[in-house]
């Protein structure tokens, strides 16, 4: 029985390019217990993305077992993978990565709306999750009416929306300046507070250090 | 969900107003052609019956196509010799018929001419909007008396009553014959032997003696008896007609042969309406399957994320086929104007009344969510198949 809400085991992710591999993921064990706050750091081209992917279940191991509060993900169907995606992790992106033609209430509600949770409810805690980020006040703003910072909070309202067990995020400071950036940063932290167990990657030493925990992948390896 | 789709396919067609009018082109013309087979389909079989009443169930009309051999046998006797010969005839009526001119003091139209017996009115169930119809001894007497058509009336008198005033037949000789109007017909639907509103008649006898010289009967109108069928009696007539005069010098008009008739027109027009209908769906088909494609394409990203929170395949599938349905309705809601279009314009060229039947809606609207499942299938199919990662990193 594994009790981390993230467990993994020895995985692999070989991408087939032309006629051989390359090792995105070369053998990756970890642990991440329930609350902690870890920043994943490491150059460019190292695997940490495909990390968040595979941990998120947007994308499924070569080999090895990745365990998601709890539960082996390795052999899951898409739908199954769907519903963990869904009610398991919240992940947020570099690029936003919101519904340009939909409001940012709506942007917040969708997950809500996969989960299968009526209309009302579905507002009303997509209200909550705005209040939390702090822009309650632009719920009916679209994404080309918000600034990098407000589109990035709305993708964070989004991402905590409905409760998951884990909050991912590949470089969500990538796209802002830094004092934005320290922003979003800060928001990160009140999330953990609250003891929600964030997983970070992260460039910026800076950033990196504030986190209690930091994991450096190079070449698809972990060297902590 | 199942409404969120809905809105979602809607803003998805707002956002590209042309594509999507001319990918539905081919669901309107299909459609359009499927409502228009199926009320042109009961517009017809209505009228027919119409028409049929119209002209008299109970009427047979034998019309002559003498030559040297049979000029002689078409005689107004004749009539009698059917009337013996078969079973289950009233009367037999002799009638001429010729076009021409005819004028009153003030205008001139074109007629269709019969020269009918007295007893012709009444066989052919005609009532009379002024006067009435001439008598036995006119005709055996060759008077010169004529009955007009509504039609005719209307033209040559307008408000006046055309009773006691007289009317000039010009002959193809040139010369000019005055006949006194004893009689206007009541207006009357077409039949499919005669346009009673547009005809005038005049009494046999005159008509074969004075007007043209000529005695060889160009049609006989039989009257069968009321305890009779009028098939079968026109079945046996033909049979005797074709043993004593041959069955290439006269045709014969019953109800069951103009049914027949009518019935095969429309199946005519039925099949063509069908090829069209099936070739227009199939290009329909194929064009929405086109446009799901491209919107497919063109959504990758919007699929990525969709599935990055937890959308499913069935949903994102469910959000395709939802859209692509909604694109064909529309197109079929389309359709069905288009369609009633069409068979507004065929029963106003046929001269039928149209009645729309809530049938062919129906089906339009079955027709239009089919087309938009089925090919709606492979694009939405498509999109539920994507890899997350891959659909999140397109650009
Ligand atoms: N779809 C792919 N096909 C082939 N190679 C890939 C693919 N995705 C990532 N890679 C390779 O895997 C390695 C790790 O990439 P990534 O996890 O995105 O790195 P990072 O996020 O740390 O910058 C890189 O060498 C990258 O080129
Ligand atoms: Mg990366």
């Amino acid at each position: 029985m594994v009790k981390n809400v993230i467990h993994l085991e020895d995985v692999k992710r070989y991408y087939l390019v032309g006629d051989f591999f390359v090792k995105a993921l070369d053998g990756v064990s970890l642990d991440i217990e329930r609350g902690e706050f870890t920043a994943i750091m490491g150059p460019s081209g190292s695997g940490k993305s495909t990390m968040m992917n595979l941990i998120g279940c947007l994308d499924t191991a070569t080999s090895g077992n990745i365990f998601i509060d709890g539960e082996n993900t390795a052999g899951l169907n898409e739908t199954e993978l769907a519903y963990i995606r869904n009610k398991k992790v919240g992940f947020v992106f570099q690029q936003f990565n919101l519904l340009g033609k939909e409001s940012a209430l709506r942007n917040v509600e969708t997950p809500l709306l996969y989960a299968g949770m009526k209309p009302k409810e579905r507002k009303r805690k997509a209200i909550e999750a705005l209040e939390k980020v702090g822009l309650s006040d632009r719920m009916y703003h679209r994404p080309n009416e918000l600034s990098g910072g407000q589109k990035q909070r709305v993708a964070i309202a989004r991402a905590i929306v409905s409760n998951p067990a884990i909050l991912l995020a590949d470089e969500p400071t990538g796209a802002l300046d830094s004092k934005t950036g320290s922003q979003i940063m800060q928001l990160f932290e009140e999330l953990n507070a609250e003891g929600r167990t964030v997983v970070f990657v992260t460039h910026d030493r800076d950033l990196g250090n504030r986190c209690r925990r930091q994991i450096h992948i190079r070449d698809g390896r972990i060297e902590e | 969900m199942f409404w969120e789709n809905v809105k979602l396919a809607l803003s998805a067609m707002k956002s590209s107003k042309m594509r999507t009018a001319l990918s539905l082109l081919g669901i309107v013309i299909g459609v359009g052609a499927v409502v228009a087979i199926l009320n042109l389909g009961d517009s017809a079989s209505q009228n027919i019956t119409k028409s049929l009443n119209a002209g008299g169930t109970d009427i047979i009309t034998i019309w002559t196509q003498p030559d040297e051999r049979t000029e002689d046998v078409f005689t107004s006797e004749f009539g009698n010799t059917l009337k013996n010969s078969v079973e289950g005839i009233d009367s037999v009526l002799p009638q001429m018929m010729s076009s021409g001119a005819i004028r009153s003091n003030k205008k001139s139209v074109g007629a269709q001419i019969m020269g009918t017996e007295s007893l012709y009115f009444s066989a052919q169930n005609l009532s009379f909007d002024k006067g009435r119809a001439y008598t036995l001894e006119q005709n055996i007497n060759n008077k010169e008396v004529v009955v007009i058509g509504y039609n005719i009336a209307q033209e040559l008198f307008e408000n006046e009553n055309p009773i006691g005033k007289r009317v000039n037949f010009i002959l193809q000789s040139g010369a000019v014959k005055s006949y006194e109007v004893v009689g206007v017909l009541a207006k009357k639907e077409q039949s499919y032997t005669m346009s009673f509103d547009n005809s005038v008649f005049i009494p046999f006898n005159t008509f074969t003696t004075k007007l043209v010289n000529n005695d060889v009967v160009s049609s006989y109108v039989v009257k069968t008896n009321k305890n009779y069928d009028t098939i079968e009696v026109s079945d046996n007539l033909n049979r005797f007609l074709d043993t004593s005069v041959g069955n290439d010098s006269y045709q014969s008009f019953s109800p069951a042969m103009i049914t027949t008739m009518a019935n095969e027109v429309t199946a005519t027009l039925s099949l063509f309406l069908a090829a069209i209908a099936g070739i227009s769906l199939l290009v329909g088909g194929i064009g929405i399957m086109n446009i799901m494609l491209v919107s497919v394409a063109e959504r990758t990203k919007e699929i990525g994320i969709r599935k990055a929170l937890g959308a499913s395949p069935s949903v994102i599938r469910g959000q395709f086929i939802v859209e692509a349905v909604t694109l064909t309705l529309l197109g079929g809601f389309l359709g069905i104007i288009f369609g009633s279009f069409i068979s507004l314009a065929v029963t106003n060229l046929a001269g039928w009344t149209l009645t729309l039947s809530y049938k062919s809606f129906i089906v339009a609207v079955g027709f239009s969510m089919f087309v938009g499942i089925f090919f709606g299938w492979y694009p939405a199919m498509t999109a539920s198949k994507l890899d997350p990662i891959e659909a999140l990193n397109y650009e």
